[in-house]
């Protein structure tokens, strides 16, 4: 029979909310590598997605790009850090293509110097 | 489902993990947080972590590290272990859901080993862990 004892598991929200609250250093750099961490996870995801709509075993993806079978199904674990060349050559099989877009932020500031230019 | 995060408390009161977080430098702090928090929201067996969470292998298989470098290159690492099990395997661990189990941080110099006897000790701490109905962690 199974006890029932739940735990207090707040520790570590309560830990991190302090942290972010009285260090400013600590809350950029935590929400910099979350956004940072984000994208990479949000690549690799993608990939994966798309691999499974073309119905292609990790094995087969591993042959196409001239790969071990384990080093791509490490590569769509997390047991490793993905190196851009392999994320290129599997989007590349894959049919897809590696894009960098500039965020809205960053579109925005740009069109706010062309208008300041265009205005002097 | 998001995962929980717990933290190892050792026996004599001590939280490991804690006094390895409070001696890094801010920004690495932040960045094992990232870390931890990319994990519980998207577990295992999804890719997630950015590329600093990876599985350990032979005598520290069953853990997970998160791999970060600091100034000076110095070499960060934190070990955890993914506690997880069927509803009535986590009850009986004290949990609702699975968690992440922060079990104790190191620090090397670039180009430098942990030794055995490292190892040994974050496993010995990990054992401590695993072997406590409820868990011990701290709260």
């Amino acid at each position: 029979m199974a006890r029932r004892h739940k735990l207090d598991t707040t520790y570590h929200d309560r830990r991190l909310a302090r942290r972010l609250k009285e260090d400013p250093e600590f809350r950029a750099e935590f929400e910099r590598q979350r956004r940072e961490i984000d994208q990479i996870d949000s690549i690799v995801r993608q990939l994966d997605t798309l691999r499974e709509q073309a119905g292609m075993s990790k094995a087969e993806l591993a042959r196409a790009i001239g790969k071990e079978p384990s080093s791509i199904r490490r590569f769509f674990t997390a047991d490793v850090n993905p190196e851009l060349k392999t994320v290129a050559a599997v989007a590349d099989v894959l049919g897809a293509e590696v894009k960098v877009v500039a965020t809205k932020k960053t579109r925005a500031r740009k069109a706010r110097s062309r208008d300041r230019r265009a205005a002097a | 489902m998001e995962w929980g995060i717990v933290y190892f408390k050792a026996r004599d009161g001590s939280v490991p993990a804690d006094d390895f977080l409070d001696a890094c430098p801010a920004k690495i702090e932040a960045r094992f947080y990232a870390v931890l928090e990319a994990v519980r929201a998207a577990p295992p067996p999804q890719f997630s972590g950015g590329g600093y969470w990876e599985a350990m292998h032979g005598e520290m298989g069953g853990f997970h590290e998160i791999r970060l470098t600091g100034p000076g290159r110095r070499q960060y690492r934190l070990f955890c272990i993914l506690d997880n099990a069927d509803p009535d395997g986590l009850r009986e661990r004290g949990f609702d859901r699975p968690q992440i189990a922060v079990i104790a941080g190191m620090v090397k110099d670039s180009g430098k080993k942990f030794s055995g006897r490292d190892y040994a000790g974050v496993k010995a701490l990990g054992g401590q862990y695993s072997e406590g109905f409820p868990r011990l962690i701290a709260s």
